[in-house]
């Protein structure tokens, strides 16, 4: 081939750009100083000890914790060691997900005490059955690739609502998810669903089948249960996501690049302490990271300070060389609406455009308190939307067209011409939801507006026949374990009665 | 005279709390009640704050440094009023529930009401069901205050209403709670006395327990 061109470069994608690299150098170095310097508060023993032998100042020692100070080496030699790269794949192998820079990967968000009922538009407290609503539209949307339980299941004992909740999820999806634990116990006991539904631990080993969700506790704590988490996970090759959710301004500094710099430290600390008990640990860090609305004193989802925040720490991660849980498709509203569209739409197209990883968080409204099966749909399209634009435009030959414009010439049409007729499906987007009609032909169809129509689609998910995911054996294996944890429970229904 | 209450009112509002406290002092030097410089002084400064937050004018953190300005200078002002036997506003014991180490929300609430003038004892977070009953035997509060903000802990509050009640101590307190996952009817089942749904609502809720 004859080449006379040199130095061509192309933007297969396009993007976005928060920090250079300088600023990034500059936020890793000050979450160092941090680490080193002010240091965690640590409330498990077994973290501070293993911290400790690992090279960690241990001081302001208390009954309950202790003051964890990391050198910078430490981190540096668990920078080394933590994997690039962190696959999560669903129960039957199917679907999967390959976390590592710039590989984009939506799902939503989990345990929301309270849902929207899909039929009558109410907010209530979520039970079992809209975990499993929310797992069959996961499921049914191609758009989203992994899953979380978007509520709280609230009609079993409180202490054994995660592996209801699993079971739920597995009952309607073989996406990947990450899970999230009541305790100790609640993992184990979703371990051993894992190793039920995959066909025995050695399949685990070839691969996990769920990813688990750790939050320290923003500014720079590491709670028992949190750290326990941590070194279980280690202990049984489980992935999870380390995410602290520093709210700027109330849990973190008021300006941006300070609650960047606290979260790393909180992040840097799981990374450490990871590595410490196993080289190699596979980890995500995240990732949740908004601003305190200082009118209402609430944790902002839908606000430019979360998407721009979440985008710019994808960027940190990405030089870090560690897959980001990142967040978007949510909204503050109280129900989906116009503001709930626009938010989600925003953040969705950051979270996207920067390249973040695990993208968590679709169908959340109200601060994180409500699940919406209308975000979850609506957003599904929009996300299909982000995806069209980052295909970007590829600039070839046969896509400038020169000798269609050629033959066409001054004062034709393209319609019916060859090259419209085989490119245009992959060059122009089709919506589903978003409507174009003219306005005879809606008003003919019921004048329906966006909001009712992605209620009608949710309402057609859920009422599709479809055949069930688990056999009758494998669901009955799967519920004996819930019932046994709830036997082991039972005291606590008295605090059933609380709730219900 | 008036000129140093309206004084003292705007240091409030301004949340200047190193000028709240030597007005006050100057108030005193000057021969004014106690309770008339608390009345005349520091309410109207902290009622404006109320009225321009609710209105959207004020943001939270400017509420707290009002709070900070009128709680410096309540607390020059509090063996004062105890000598003229003024009754206070109140006292309020407060905590995150034990198991919860989220303690934001319960400082704000607490920060807003020694803002009312209500002398507010911080047991932090994790605090266990017996901490609440010794505290309550030990300051003898007017309301105790429980939060918390997981789905895993928001029952440990229900225990602690649950060990108040077995401590004999029910009828002494009025009890509200708050945090992110509870709700109203939460409260209701748990047989506490109210719910606050954010930082301002709790410290109106704890204003009307006691009647001002």
């Amino acid at each position: 081939m004859k080449v006379k061109k040199t130095n061509y470069a192309v933007n297969a994608t396009p993007k976005l750009q928060v920090f250079t690299e300088d600023e990034i150098e500059a936020i890793y170095f000050a979450a160092l100083r941090v680490l080193y310097e002010t240091g965690v508060r640590v409330y498990e023993q077994e973290g501070v000890d293993l911290a400790h032998s690992g090279g960690a100042i241990v001081e302001g020692i208390e009954s309950d914790s202790s003051l964890v100070k990391i050198p910078p080496w430490m981190v540096e030699k668990a920078l080394r060691t933590v994997p690039r790269k962190v696959v999560v794949a669903g129960p039957d192998r199917q679907y999967r997900m390959e976390l590592y820079k710039n590989q984009m990967y939506f799902g939503a968000g989990s345990d929301t005490p309270f849902t929207i009922d899909p039929y009558t538009g109410e907010r209530r407290r979520a039970v079992y059955q809209d975990v499993k609503n929310f797992a069959r539209l996961a499921q049914a949307l191609p758009n989203l690739d992994f899953h979380m339980s978007l509520g709280i299941v609230q009609d079993t004992a409180v202490g054994t609502y995660d592996r209801w909740q699993y079971l739920a999820m597995l009952e309607e999806t073989t996406k990947p998810i990450n899970i999230t634990a009541v305790d100790l116990d609640g993992l184990n006991d979703q371990l051993e669903m894992a190793y039920i539904r995959l066909g025995g631990k050695d399949e685990w080993r070839k691969g996990p089948a769920f990813s688990l969700y750790i939050e320290p506790v923003s500014p720079l704590s590491h709670s028992e249960e949190v750290i326990q988490k941590l070194l279980f996970s280690v202990d049984h090759e489980i992935p999870f996501v380390y995410t602290p959710c520093p709210l700027a301004g109330a849990t973190s500094p008021t300006t941006l690049a300070g609650t960047a710099v606290q979260a790393l430290t909180e992040s840097l600390f799981g990374i450490v302490l990871s590595q410490l008990r196993k080289p190699g640990a596979p980890l995500i860090i995240g990732g949740l990271m908004s601003n305190m609305d200082m009118r209402t004193a609430v944790y902002t989802y839908g606000s430019p300070e979360m998407a721009l925040l979440s985008a710019g720490y994808t960027e940190i991660t990405k030089w870090l060389g560690l897959p980001m849980y990142e967040t978007a498709g949510c909204s503050d509203v109280k129900t989906y609406d116009e503001q709930a569209a626009m938010e989600s739409a925003i953040n969705i197209a950051t979270a996207a455009l920067v390249g973040g990883n695990m993208i968590h968080d679709v169908g959340y409204i109200e601060q994180g308190l409500t699940s919406s099966p209308e975000m979850m749909v609506a957003a599904n399209e929009t996300i299909d939307m982000v995806k069209r634009i980052m295909r970007g435009i590829p600039v070839t030959p046969e896509t400038q067209a020169l000798d269609v414009i050629d033959e066409i010439g001054p004062g034709g049409h393209y319609l019916e011409h060859d090259h419209t007729y085989y490119r245009f499906k992959e060059e122009i987007w089709r919506p589903q939801l978003i409507d174009r009609q003219n306005w005879e032909d809606w008003n003919a169809s019921g004048a329906k507006r966006h909001g009712q129509r992605v209620r009608e689609r949710v309402i057609e998910i859920l009422e599709e026949e479809k055949e069930p995911i688990l056999e009758e054996k494998m669901y009955k294996e799967l519920r004996r374990i819930c019932e046994l944890a709830d036997a082991r429970h039972k005291d606590e229904e008295l605090d059933m009665q609380l709730f219900v | 005279m008036s000129r140093l209450y309206e004084r003292l009112s705007t240091a409030v509002l301004e949340g200047d709390a190193e000028k709240s406290p030597k007005l006050v002092q100057r108030a005193l030097d000057n021969g004014l009640g106690p309770k008339e410089i608390l009345d005349n002084g520091l309410v109207p400064g902290m009622n404006e704050v109320g009225v321009r937050f609710k209105r959207g004018d004020m943001f939270v953190p400017e509420v707290l440094m009002s709070a900070d300005a009128m709680k410096e200078g309540l607390e020059l002002l509090r063996p004062y009023l105890a000598a003229a036997g003024a009754k206070l506003i109140g006292k309020i014991v407060m905590g995150t529930v034990k198991g919860d180490l989220h303690d934001i929300g319960k400082n704000l609430v607490g920060m807003m009401c020694e803002g009312a003038g209500f002398e507010v004892i911080n047991l932090g977070f994790n605090v266990e069901p017996e901490k609440f009953v010794e505290a309550i035997k030990e300051h003898q509060p007017d309301i105790v205050g429980m939060s918390a903000l997981l789905t895993t802990t928001m029952r440990s509050m229900g225990y602690a209403i649950k060990a108040i009640e077995e401590a004999g101590l029910r009828d002494q307190v009025k009890i509200m709670i708050g945090g992110a996952p509870v709700d109203a009817p939460f409260a209701d089942r748990i047989g506490a006395d109210g719910y606050g749904s954010n930082g301002p609502a709790g410290a109106d809720l704890a204003k009307q327990f006691v009647g001002a």
